[in-house]
């Protein structure tokens, strides 16, 4: 009973997920958002705007791609997560069949992970048609996987203890939204007040939106990256422990 | 060999089950009946390590479902009230789903022959939610049987089914049954009881009350039931001993006496004074 039950928790959603993407709307809301902000911030308002010395575009491509992989790794766990615990009970097929809650959370945060780097990659492939494309280094694509797992773990632990569906959008509202605003994607976090400052630096998308513009390791990119790994970390073992506690 | 000792759980101020203890023995169909709220699915959700017991403890084939619930969930198979499968996925991938998730060997061949089993082998690669409730019953029944398991628990198996499909359903039970294993039911289907069960188990509130066979049930209360409307509208019953007891008691009344066999429901009328609704 280690974890290689988690094949089948994985296939699970990858067979829901492929259907899901024979619907184009599901492609298109998985895109909109991030395409709404790219024109709206890089071509429109970032025209005129120079950041580091670099042009607006350069600033925020990478910043939006950690956006991305953070909502459709998140919202897509946490959400089927509570809708199939709490309404389909699908979820309880996993509780009761003789794997371990460690192979369920694996399933479930590789499925996320799929999502948000699927999404990532339609915005990765969508800013090469932009005057400015991200530049990818082993770096980008790192700070890109641990982003995915880290909030695919999140994804699960919000799945786990909401009370109704409704509660993971409240989740959603007031600490995936203010993070995805505040945290450097749009525009680097000292530019935000002093006391806010010590807030947003310990939120994890702050250091994804560090290092992920890192072209070469530093202090305060492996600074950001032992961040991320605790907080994938720490995520990642108190999802296990929900599902270990599952009890109705 | 199912052992319950003093099992109890409460929500909030609400016991849900209240210090239960019973044995079923191997191969046994054994019923647990009772109206809404009664207990039933508290049990089944206890016994299948869904829900964690405040007090007491079950052990099946020696296992206890708490501490060894790794191998209760490898002898267990479950149809759950309330339909789990995956609407969006076809029959076959449900199946294949779950094959893979209690590892069984030679899981194609075990999925047709499942299917073949509940009579959905043409409509294998149709996805569930196009199915009709009984189908999607069936699929669950399937399911729960793919694994070989020894023990099977049905909650409210034939809960919205036709009779034409609950027969079908009673059919595979009692196939299931002739396979050597344990089956639990829940119902609060009369007719279900007694038509599949060995031994029944009536619960109220929590509480197990009786526990026989539906014939020795039957038998404790009277065999016959004098059922006629007074003055006021009102249906009045009378368990009688006999036959002879019953036409002396139905001797007499206005038009409408009907005289009958007794059955659960009587049993559990005459020690609650509710009905089984």
């Amino acid at each position: 009973m280690m974890t290689e039950g988690w094949y089948p928790v994985f296939l699970r959603e990858m067979l829901l997920f492929r259907r899901k993407l024979l619907k184009l709307s599901y492609l298109f809301s998985a895109m909109i958002v991030p395409i709404i902000y790219l024109v709206t911030f890089g071509l429109g308002l970032g025209r005129t705007v120079q950041l580091h010395g670099t042009d607006y575009l350069s600033y925020l491509i990478p910043g939006l791609v950690v956006m991305s992989s953070m909502n459709n790794s998140y919202t897509w766990v946490a959400s089927a997560l509570s809708l199939n615990r709490l309404y389909f009970k699908t979820f309880q097929v996993f509780v009761q069949a003789p794997i371990s809650p460690s192979s369920i959370m694996i399933g479930e945060v590789l499925a996320g992970m799929v999502k948000g780097l699927f999404a990532s990659l339609l915005l990765i492939v969508t800013s090469f048609l932009m005057p400015s494309s991200p530049a990818i280094n082993a770096i980008f694509v790192g700070t890109l996987f641990l982003n995915c797992f880290l909030f695919a773990s999140l994804g699960v632990i919000i799945g786990m203890t909401a009370k109704s569906h409704e509660d993971t959008s409240t989740y959603n509202n007031f600490f995936i939204l203010p993070m995805a605003f505040f945290s450097g994607t749009f525009f680097p976090v000292n530019r935000m007040p002093e006391l806010l400052r010590v807030v947003i630096n310990v939120l994890p998308l702050t250091h994804a939106n560090i290092l992920i513009r890192k072209t070469q390791m530093d202090v305060e990119g492996f600074v950001s990256f032992l961040i991320l790994l605790g907080y994938a970390a720490a995520f990642f073992w108190y999802g296990s422990r929900l599902i270990r506690n599952y009890n109705e | 060999m199912i052992e319950i000792v003093g099992l109890t759980k409460s929500y909030g101020a609400i016991t849900a089950v209240n210090n239960l203890s019973l044995e079923i023995n191997r191969g046994e169909v054994f019923g647990l009946l009772g109206p809404n709220g009664a207990g039933k699915t508290t049990t089944i959700k206890m016994l299948t390590t869904l829900s964690k017991p405040d007090r007491g403890t079950c052990r099946i084939d020696g296992f206890d479902v708490v501490k060894n619930s790794y191998e209760i969930k490898k002898r267990i198979g479950i149809v759950p009230q309330e339909n789990n499968l995956d609407r969006e996925l076809t029959a076959y991938e449900n199946l294949l789903i779950y094959a893979m998730l209690h590892q069984v060997a030679d899981l194609e061949q075990k999925i047709a022959v499942s299917l073949l089993m509940v009579g959905l082998s043409d409509r294998k690669d149709s996805v569930a939610s196009g199915f009709s409730g009984g189908m999607q019953r069936r699929l669950l029944l399937a399911r729960a049987l793919l694994h070989e398991p020894s023990v099977l628990f049905l909650d409210e198996p034939s809960i919205g089914l036709d009779p034409l499909i609950r027969r079908q359903m009673w059919d595979v039970i009692r196939k299931t049954k002739i396979e050597g294993r344990t089956v639990v039911i829940t119902t609060h289907y009369i007719e279900e009881a007694e038509t599949l069960c060995d031994r029944v188990g009536i619960l109220s509130k929590g509480k197990l009350i009786v526990l026989d066979s539906p014939q020795a049930l039957k038998a404790s209360v009277g065999e016959y039931v004098v059922e006629h409307i007074n003055a006021e509208g009102k249906l009045i019953q009378h368990i009688c001993r006999n036959r002879e007891e019953a036409h002396v008691i139905a001797r007499g009344r206005d038009n409408g006496v009907t005289i009958r066999k007794t059955n659960l429901e009587d049993v559990f009328i005459k020690l609650t004074g509710e009905r089984i609704e």
